[in-house]
């Protein structure tokens, strides 16, 4: 009851905090149809900002603290990543009218991290004063990278499979068809294709390429949100940048965040629509999801907060960046990994409710959940 | 005086620009003009002004003079084959006349 009662008085707290009431905002301004807008060059430079700042908080920790006490926290990051697929895998993939490269391309989404719930979390442990670990910022590559590589290898390996038995079935057919062949016919069968659509069915054939797992891992660290936070890293660790850290970064954080979840409001409220044309277990999973993957992370984090003493804030951390789903950089690595999945499913599924229950229920409750430990 | 070419249009997705632009240097087309844009297709409207976070929605425009409509065919069927299966995307062709360029300045033209 304790625990409830925290929960509750958390949820109504947060409602009125920056982030979230900017987050209901944008929807709310989205909904009546005004012609509001933030331009899309603004959006790019906060999420710049915001993740050069938590790349810079890392990157100073991390030159006085003992990185041995990261490996844990790190590997579980790594392992619920993965683990996120395969949920998706076993059971979305499973739902009546959903398609499993969607539903892959969905938990690759979910298992990726959203940099501006991340920012959201930190700030609000700031706020309590609830001490976290200051690299805990650095696990998102740990956790982000490893679900984008899942989901991709995993829909492909899938699809190839696919396309294999498919494959073999129409030869099968063929062979029965075609087989009084001609020697003398055999240079027309071989031409070049000539019409648009030989064209196609010559790519369906052919298409079994197999996934590099390199190339993905590389296009995400080469996205926005990643090489921000990785170049803030490197020149909190190498570099000496606390005056502008102090002058610029931090004082400007808060601000930049509010207006980032004004749009991601807007952005949830116009994806509602799209969501609307695909099953409906979406809904249901996009809902469910963030807690199942949270609390999955929050008993991980326990473990390492018994094993090497990762602390309550960072076990909050690790809970959330699980709990969210990635907006900024997943959808065009996913995109670009999984063609034939469809964005409206994972993009819709993410933004548009597991973005806004990660932010709005799922930050307090793994709050709550960390105070209601420390103080039982 | 002005040189004929074929003017070939291609409206895809932003994502990929990339992957476009290398085919039709590949096919050894000599330049290309690309722009942002937005509008309705069969895939719903996409990108027209709203905020978003992540590039996904935007359209570009490639336009690409080509000598000949072979070159021009060549570059359609391969944007067509490798992405518009799971891209949103159109292609077409029209017929062009080039009065000043420095590459396309044929024997006869400009």
């Amino acid at each position: 009851m304790d625990f409830l009662s925290l929960f509750l008085m958390d949820f109504v707290k947060q409602l009125q905090s920056p982030t979230l009431s900017f987050l209901i905002g944008g929807m709310v301004v989205a909904a009546l149809g005004s012609q509001l807008q933030i331009p899309e060059a603004i959006v790019k430079i906060i999420v710049f900002m915001l993740l050069t700042k938590i790349g810079l908080t890392g990157g100073i920790a991390i030159r006085n603290s003992n990185l041995t006490e990261m490996i844990l926290p790190a590997a579980f990051s790594g392992l619920v990543g993965i683990l996120i697929v395969f949920i998706a895998r076993f059971t979305l993939a499973k739902l009546p009218r959903v398609k499993t490269v969607d539903a892959l391309a969905t938990g690759g989404l979910f298992g990726a991290v959203s940099g501006s719930t991340m920012a959201a979390a930190l700030t609000l442990l700031e706020e309590r004063n609830i001490p976290y670990e200051a690299w805990a910022g650095a696990l998102y590559p740990f956790m982000d990278i490893p679900a984008l590589v899942t989901a991709i290898v995993v829909a492909n390996l899938y699809l190839n499979s696919k396309k294999s038995s498919e494959l073999a079935y129409s030869s099968m057919q063929e062979s029965f068809s075609n087989k009084p062949v001609m020697a003398g016919d055999y240079s027309a069968q071989q031409s070049y294709p000539s019409s648009r659509q030989e064209y196609l069915s010559l790519k369906q054939g052919s298409a079994n390429h197999r996934v590099k797992i390199w190339p993905i891992v590389q296009e995400s660290l080469q996205g926005p949100a990643l090489s921000a936070m990785m170049l803030g890293l490197a020149l909190g660790l190498f570099a000496n940048p606390e005056s502008v850290y102090k002058g610029f970064y931090e004082p400007a954080f808060r601000g930049l965040l509010s207006i980032l979840m004004l749009v991601m409001g807007m952005e949830a409220w116009s994806r509602v629509g799209e969501l609307r044309k695909v099953a409906q277990w979406y809904v249901v999973y996009s809902v469910v999801a963030p807690f199942v993957h949270g609390l999955i992370a929050f008993g991980l984090g326990m473990v390492a907060h018994y094993a090497t003493g990762f602390s309550l804030g960072g076990v909050v951390v690790l809970a959330v960046i699980a709990a969210s789903s990635s907006d900024i950089s997943g959808p065009p690595t996913l995109r670009a990994g999984i063609p034939s999945a469809n964005p409206s499913a994972y993009i819709g599924a993410s933004t548009a409710i597991g973005t806004p229950i990660a932010i709005g229920f799922c930050i307090p409750f793994f709050l709550g959940l960390a105070q209601a430990i420390s103080g039982g | 005086m002005a040189k004929p070419a074929k003017k070939l249009v291609i409206i895809t997705e932003k994502i990929l620009l990339k992957k476009v632009a290398q085919i039709i240097e590949e096919s050894g087309a000599t330049g290309y003009t690309v722009m942002e844009t937005g509008g309705k297709g069969s895939r719903n409207v996409r990108s027209s002004g709203q905020p978003n976070v992540s590039d996904t929605t935007a359209n570009i425009k490639f336009e690409v003079l080509t000598p000949d409509r072979i070159m021009a065919e060549k570059i359609a069927d391969q944007v067509a084959v490798q992405f518009f299966l799971d891209y949103a995307g159109i292609i077409y062709i029209c017929d062009a006349e080039v009065l000043y360029a420095h590459s396309f300045c044929g024997p006869e033209g400009c």
